[in-house]
């Protein structure tokens, strides 16, 4: 078989810039939760700092795609896999940006300690680190039965979102939170919800490399 | 849209060798249709069969079926130079005639029997304007063909065709030996001439089939692997061998 030997190595390095930011996400996003848990400002700064070199990655991710469609010009399969690497990256981006979010809530939440907390948050933060991942395993091996688990993963983190939020809203009621908290708590909680929203396009990206199709 | 040429179990020999297998296709009228495929697939020797030029070489021997318009073009009462007027070639190295420019259009006509010079200046203005040639020549008609740049004798040889008011154009790698402006032009005359005639185009560029035809056809070995609309080969074949084709992972 005729070989497009340095396409192909590109297309592989590709792949290995992308894992390593999702690798980078995933850990963003403990480390946020893990700052807000402990009300540590340091890691949070530490974490917010790190959403830079989320952006860097985008960006070269972003150059190296927009340069091998300029010198091989990919069809096919080969296109189909660049074009989803371009929206994948966009979506790894926002989760960082959501991670540096939750860390930034623990800022301002500094000097709002509380005793009141949602385990169902953490659950959500398990569940999402697992959604990456297994988008990311999908695209590596291309295998389009674990894209589809990662999409029907979401209803589970739409569940804790809900439950959370009725937990929350039952503490204000019996006013066993402050107020200020449980408004920031519901952030964090939304941006873990968003986070599960965009493991799903990575999900979906991945389908249609492998297959084409746009659900 | 209807079918201008209907393909109907069609297989083809050189001597013992079987250059095309069982073709079944039909080329829709008014599209541009690419034929594309590593060389000796036999793209060129199916768009030959088209108007008949195969006949002129020795040896060789067609079955199935070949419709033009409904009526069978091997059929032996079928007027073959009638044929080649209706369905016109453009060949891989322009090939102008040791004439003028004028002479050149007005060739076919003449063979025809168009005397009036009137009219033969309307048919080759006309000609040369939907080649997009005529702003570029109008004021050298009677000079030689030859002294034209390679992609003015290339659109030359296109309204040579055009002259004899085709319904079909054949082009065979008509771009292979031009320029990238020169090439640049010919796709998007070709793009131009598609509303008025049928475009059947052998091509090795599969940037130009993906830029410029509305359908594909992928031969492999005298067979034909898969036929589509353009933009679903080229984003997602259904065959195999098609994706390793043109992505060019092939072999």
């Amino acid at each position: 078989m005729t070989q497009r030997t340095n396409f192909d190595k590109e297309l592989d390095r590709l792949k290995l810039t992308l894992v390593e930011m999702a690798e980078l996400v995933s850990a963003n996003i403990k480390e946020g939760l893990s700052s807000f848990l402990k009300m540590d400002t340091e890691i949070a700064e530490a974490n917010i700092k790190k959403d830079k070199l989320v952006n860097e990655y985008e960006q070269t991710i972003e150059k190296d795609c927009l340069r091998i469609i300029q010198r091989e010009q990919p069809v096919a399969k080969d296109l189909r896999f660049i074009t989803s690497v371009l929206k994948m990256v966009t979506d790894l981006e926002r989760i960082g940006d959501h991670a540096a979010d939750i860390a930034k809530m623990t800022i301002f939440m500094e000097k709002t300690h509380s005793s009141f907390f949602v385990n169902d948050i953490e659950e959500m933060t398990t569940v999402c680190q697992k959604m990456i991942k297994q988008a990311i395993e999908a695209f590596i091996s291309t295998d389009k039965e674990i894209a589809s688990a990662v999409i029907e993963t979401d209803d589970i983190v739409d569940d804790l979102f809900e439950s959370t939020k009725a937990k929350v809203a039952e503490a204000i009621r019996n006013k066993k939170v402050d107020a200020d908290f449980a408004l920031y708590l519901m952030m964090v909680a939304k941006y873990l919800e968003r986070i599960g929203d965009h493991a799903v396009n990575i999900a979906e990206w991945v389908i249609y490399s492998i297959t084409g199709e746009r659900l | 849209m209807p079918n201008v040429i209907e393909i109907k179990n069609l297989t083809f020999k050189y001597k013992d060798k079987i250059a095309l297998h069982n073709i079944d296709i039909a080329f829709p009228a008014r599209q541009v249709t690419a034929l594309i495929g590593p060389s000796g697939c036999g793209k060129s020797t199916l768009l030959r069969c088209l108007n008949r030029m195969n006949d002129l070489i020795e040896q060789t021997a067609i079955s199935g079926e070949i419709t033009y318009e409904g009526k069978d073009i091997y059929d032996r009462y079928y007027d073959v130079i009638e044929l080649r007027t209706k369905i016109g070639m453009v060949f891989q190295k322009p090939n102008p005639f040791p004439m003028s420019i004028f002479d050149n259009v007005a060739y076919g006509p003449r063979c025809q029997g168009v005397k009036e010079k009137k009219k033969l200046q309307e048919i080759v203005k006309k000609a040369l304007l939907d080649a997009a040639l005529y702003e570029e020549v109008k004021d050298r008609l009677k000079e030689s063909a030859m002294s034209l740049s390679g992609g003015q004798q290339q659109r030359l040889c296109i309204a040579r065709a055009i002259a004899m008011n085709p319904q079909v154009i054949l082009m065979d790698e008509p771009t292979s030996a031009l320029d990238p402006i020169a090439t640049a032009k010919i796709e998007e005359l070709i793009s131009d001439l598609k509303t008025s005639y049928t475009i059947i185009i052998v091509t090795h560029n599969m940037q130009q089939a993906a830029r410029i035809s509305d359908f594909t056809a992928f031969f492999l070995m005298g067979n034909l692997v898969e036929y589509g609309e353009t933009d679903q080969i080229f984003s997602k074949p259904l065959q195999p061998k098609t994706e390793e084709y043109i992505t060019g992972r092939f072999g």
